[in-house]
């Protein structure tokens, strides 16, 4: 496509009084050598007579490359929409007028600056074409047929889509179809009420758009959102299925009781309470020993749970559920008594009334208390010793029947644990691997994914095992485009938690398949059509990129060469950033094109300029909320590109910015660890990651590592930013002094 | 309780607490609130919280022998403060009744004087000794009462009556009380057993009591100390009248008991006369006390109700003997200085509420103020305050 380019400088919100135009696009045209006839302004660009100026630009001159010289890209971005053209937006708003003093020559010269590096990126950028597979397919595999499996399907089958639930139990229902009843769920919260899952089986079975297979596992799955090929192992055998998106809906067993001996687990009358259910199941509340009506029944919470030894996170529905097996306990006999043990109740939300209803029967009886032992009584009962009550201390409480109230494991904890150990015995050498495969049960996998980084969802730190996102904003992502996890395989929840929840992991499924269907990224940068397209003839497989990919994108032919399953990918640019070739590259977002904007910035002889590399998704808004608060000023030496994610950031900018002599670089990224806040997971941590190791580089140039830094900034730390690159910018004033390349 | 405890948990108990007027014990979730905002409970081991805990679990033993149910004045801060309704001051107050019930002998009263359905039975009891003592006529004449065979009852038959009653009612708190003392003592250590001190205690107690120190650091019910503190004195002074009234009956010279038994005493007749001037004049101002405190009681009870609950039948009860008593004994004095004759059976009613609060007194809140100083002397001689 040949470029005809426009430069179009608003002069709005401030811009017209803050900056002298004229002088600005003087300096832009003897910098960047551009067209100065092709540079044009207008009062308010957003008005419908600047939309219709451009427009009819595009239409007369045919222009079809714009360098939009407004507001932040995060604003207007309905009014600036021009189908079929290159759009740069230049960021003279917030980042400029509204945040440094106005009327300053200084102040212009930023803007020349900013205005210069659009025109390098509009010159670079290419037109983004979507890339859409073949033979794409829209039905979604749901793997578990429980309430939150059933859920989903539901939900899938009533927005249109087509619909296939595996059950490796014979029956549907999951965990939710061994419960005696199900907890209230309307207001007052008072009663307990049938299964509300027999009534999912029954519209479930009888739908046309849901096939279901029970007593049936997944062999294996290959391809990509869109393109899943599926292997069932049925009863008749294996069966293929086409996929478009899953949603991951395994559940969870109950806490190995066994592990429970101290809280009296292998005792008669000492059951969990899953064994409880079925107990209420049959009729009164009869002990397992002897088949007498239990009067004294103890729930001891938590356990398991919020235990180090044993599970370190709450379970979450354990406190529910023995209120509500107290409720069977009362309403078999009212005269026995359920004493329930608790480390504190936990039951948020509505839980709270009915939790209140059942504290108000006077056969309900509660302490915290930390249980030390369960031993065995006379007669078959049993003895609770437990400390740190309510009662001040120590106590002794003698029941005829005791229910240890075991928490939830997912079932992607034992995959997740196998495999982890697995790497980590293959860390240390082929026999540790081969030793530790010969003496680790292997648990039974879930996905069989065949991706080259694994065949489950990876295990992440303060996860637990479970396949969550760790991350509000994504809740039901899973790090595999395409999987969405759902109910208590994510997170330990109620059943009508696991509905919400299914509901909104369907949600999140139809959204990928209809993304990838217009060749849109799925999320969280839906509305990009752009993707990763390596320069394969230089590729060295050195598989840098397939290890590092947050995602598990890209895949290995036999020879270990690198190939995307573009599908997967999230367009974060990871791949790109840590690509030593420096092969990837985005239509609009490449190694040179980001490199040139940085070569593009004025360089003053006498005073320091510091190149900031910001994450567009918090550290860009935090600046901008700087500008649009307008309380505090940025730092007049620095120069700020959004870039996708810092895991984009390559290693080549670093020598880019320092051979041109920028005196410093400053790396804005979110928050990394336990608690990230990367939009792409490992992002972040990984720029930090190759920083680390940048700044060896760095001293072998004799240029002090100091230079470069990294910062974690949250979208909420507008208000300490500033002072924070002040902070970095006097130290490199003060200490560190001019770059010594500069002017070279 | 340091050691380990047995928990003996029962639900008839935790019913019973319900149904004494502590329908609202249920609904804690022990929070601690109560200890926190109480201003009475020593700092150690704080009542109410875990008092709410045990009448939770049904334990009746650990409660009875608690000495703080009873070092609890009910001022109702908790009751004001607590977010969950469960009204710690009215549940103390419901199991300060069963612990009446408990050491008062015998149980079968204690148990009539909880119930409302067994009112009318203990008045009846009353009110039938007068009527079968005469009570039923109404004599020609002057209006006077006490003669010796007059026209109402004879006073031989009244006065042993009433002293039978009051010395039954003393002969059973007594006990109660020994009770209560020996349940609270039993988990004591020796050694602590053999450093108490009960003269000490006591006289601090009683000092404690006379200034009603402890019950004017209630918030939420300010003002029903200065409420207490009048139909507490009132109390005193109608004692001190009967005491003198009975001096005087026993010593007037022709008509006095040592003269009905052949034992006349020599003794001028401005002696008898100065008596009974005293003891009119501390008995008048004594029963103008009485009313006044016992109005603002009730009005106290009505204006808290809100935050501190409007209080159980048991406590109603006792307001209502109480005010009866004054009421009648001040209507039937009128009536009869005005020579009207319905004064005769004002002043059986009267009796009854005399009666009623005598006879009854160890099953009805009036026991408390034996329970009540007999636990905060436990307290005192065992350091809690």
């Amino acid at each position: 496509m040949e470029k005809k380019y426009g430069v179009y400088i608003c002069k709005g919100c401030g811009i017209g009084e803050s900056l002298n135009v004229d002088k600005v696009i003087d300096s832009v045209v003897s910098n960047t050598r551009f067209a100065k006839d092709k540079i044009k302004t207008h009062g308010v660009l957003c008005s419908p007579e600047g939309i219709a100026m451009i427009r009819e630009d595009i239409k007369n001159e045919g222009v079809n490359a714009l360098n939009i010289c407004a507001c932040s890209q995060r604003a207007k971005y309905e009014e600036f929409d021009f189908p079929g053209c290159v759009m740069v937006r230049t960021n003279l708003r917030e980042m400029v007028v509204w945040s440094q003093e106005p009327g300053n020559e200084q102040t212009g010269a930023i803007a020349a600056d900013y205005v210069g590096m659009g025109i390098i990126k509009m010159q670079k950028a290419e037109l983004p074409e979507p890339g859409i597979l073949e033979n794409l397919n829209k039905t979604i595999l749901v793997i578990g047929g429980g309430t939150a499996g059933l859920t989903a399907a539901l939900e899938a089958s009533a927005a249109g889509y087509e619909v296939a639930i595996v059950e490796k139990e014979a029956v549907l229902g999951g965990m939710a179809i061994k419960n005696f009843k199900a907890l209230p769920s309307e207001y007052p919260f008072k009663e307990l009420q049938a299964l509300p899952v027999l009534e999912k089986i029954k519209k479930a079975e009888s739908n046309p758009k849901i096939k279901i297979f029970k007593s049936t596992t997944v062999e294996k799955i290959d391809g990509q959102p869109g393109l899943y090929d599926v292997t069932l192992k049925t009863p008749a055998g294996e069966e293929a299925l086409k996929a478009g998106a899953i949603v991951l809906a395994a559940g969870y067993k109950p806490y190995d009781a066994t592990k429970l001996g101290k809280l009296g687990y292998g005792l008669p009358n000492v059951v969990t309470s899953t064994e409880f259910e079925e107990i209420a199941k049959k009729g009164g509340i009869k002990r397992p020993l002897d088949g007498k009506p239990a009067k004294k029944v103890a729930f001891i919470q938590c356990a398991g749970s919020r235990d180090p030894e044993h599970l370190p996170y709450c379970s979450h529905t354990c406190c529910m559920g023995s209120l509500k097996q107290a409720k069977y306990v009362r309403e078999a006999d009212p005269e026995a008594v359920a004493m329930i043990l608790y480390k504190d109740i936990r039951t948020p939300g509505q839980s709270e009334l009915f939790y209140m209803n059942m504290q108000n029967d006077p056969g309900v009886m509660l302490t915290k208390g930390e249980v030390k032992q369960v031993t065995q009584g006379v007669g078959g009962n049993l003895m609770i010793e437990a400390e740190n009550t309510l009662f001040g201390g120590s106590v002794k409480i003698e029941a005829d029947m005791v229910v240890l109230a075991t928490g939830i494991v997912p079932a992607t904890a034992g995959p997740q644990a196998y495999l982890d150990g697995l790497a980590k015995a293959a860390g240390k050498g082929d026999a540790e691997k081969a030793k530790f495969i010969e003496e680790t049960p292997k648990p039974q996998f879930i996905l069989n994914l065949g991706y080259r980084q694994g065949p489950e969802i990876p295990s992440m730190e303060g996860a637990f095992g479970f396949a969550d996102s760790n991350f509000l904003c994504f809740q039901y992502e899973t790090r595999r485009t395409g999987i969405y996890a759902a109910g208590c395989v994510r997170q330990p929840m109620t059943e009508a938690e696991a509905e919400a929840d299914a509901a909104g992991a369907a949600m999140k499924a139809i959204q990928c398949m209809e993304h990838v269907a217009k060749g849109i990224a799925v999320h969280p940068r839906a509305w990009d059509q752009t993707y990763p397209d390596p320069l394969m003839a230089r590729c060295t497989s050195c598989k840098r990129c397939t290890e590092e990919c947050p995602f598990g994108a890209i895949d290995e032919d036999a020879k270990g060469t690198p190939f995307y399953k573009i599908n997967r990918c999230r367009r974060c640019g990871t791949c790109m950033g840590a690509c030593p070739e420096r092969i990837v590259s985005f239509k609009d977002f490449n190694v040179d094109l980001i490199g040139s904007m940085i070569k593009s910035v004025d360089i003053p002889e006498d005073g320091i300029r510091v190149i900031v590399l910001a994450c567009e998704n918090d550290a860009y808004p935090a600046l901008d909320t700087v500008g649009i608060r307008r309380q505090q000023k940025l730092n007049p030496a620095i120069r700020v590109i959004p870039v996708r994610c810092l895991g984009s950031t390559n290693l080549v900018w670093v020598a880019d910015a320092f051979s041109r002599g920028v005196d410093g670089l400053l790396l804005l990224g979110c928050k990394f660890g336990e608690d990230y806040q990367c939009h792409f997971v490992k992002g972040s941590e990984l720029a930090n990651y190759r920083f680390s190791k940048v700044q060896e580089t760095l001293n072998r140039l004799q240029l002090e590592a100091e230079r470069c830094q990294m910062m974690e900034v949250g979208i909420d730390d507008y208000n300490k930013l500033p002072e924070k690159i002040n902070q970095f910018v006097k130290k490199i004033e003060d200490e560190i002094g001019p770059n010594p390349f500069k002017g070279f | 309780m340091s050691g380990t405890t047995i928990l003996k948990p029962d639900l008839g108990f935790v019913n019973e607490v319900i149904r004494s007027g502590g329908e609202s014990l249920k609904k804690c979730y022990q929070c601690a609130t109560c200890s926190v905002v109480c201003n009475v409970t020593p700092e150690d081991k704080p009542f109410p919280r875990k008092e709410m805990l045990q009448a939770q679990w049904g334990l009746k033993d650990q409660l009875m022998k608690n000495p703080d149910i009873w070092l609890c004045h009910q001022c109702s801060d908790c009751t004001a403060y607590c977010p969950r309704g469960a009204k710690p001051g009215e549940v103390l107050g419901a199991i300060r009744k069963m612990s009446i019930k408990e050491f008062s002998a015998p149980g079968f009263m204690a148990k009539m004087v909880g119930q409302p359905k067994f009112l009318l039975v203990l008045f009846a009891i009353p009110v039938l000794l007068l009527l079968a003592s005469g009570a039923g006529q109404t004599p020609a004449g002057p209006v006077a009462f006490g003669k010796p065979h007059g026209f109402l009852f004879s006073m031989y038959f009244i006065d042993p009556l009433f002293t039978a009653a009051a010395l039954f009612a003393l002969v059973s708190l007594g006990l109660g009380v020994r009770k209560y003392w020996k349940a609270m003592a039993a988990d004591l250590p020796a050694d602590q057993a053999a450093k108490i001190n009960l003269g000490a205690a006591v006289k601090e107690t009683v000092s404690e009591i006379l200034a009603h120190r402890r019950f004017q650091k209630c918030e939420t019910t300010k003002g029903r100390s200065t409420a207490h503190l009048l139909v507490f004195y009132s109390f005193i002074g109608l004692f001190i009248t009967t005491i003198l009234a009975f001096v005087k009956v026993i010593l007037e010279p022709n008509t006095g008991y040592l003269a009905f038994l052949g034992h006349p005493v020599q003794i001028g007749e401005s002696a008898i006369t100065g008596l009974t001037v005293i003891f009119k004049i501390i008995g008048n101002a004594s029963a103008l006390a009485l009313i006044a405190g016992i109005f603002l009681v009730m009005t106290n009870r009505f204006k808290n109700s809100k935050k501190a609950g409007v209080g159980s039948y048991y406590d109603w009860l006792f307001i209502t003997i109480v005010a009866g008593l004054g009421i009648t004994g001040l209507l039937a004095e009128l009536l009869r200085i005005s020579n009207i004759p319905a004064a005769y059976p004002t002043y059986v009613i009267h009796l009854c509420f005399v009666f009623f609060l005598f006879a009854y007194a160890p099953f009805s809140k009036m026991a408390h103020m034996f329970y009540r100083a007999t636990a905060m002397v436990f307290a005192r001689a065992t350091g809690r305050g």
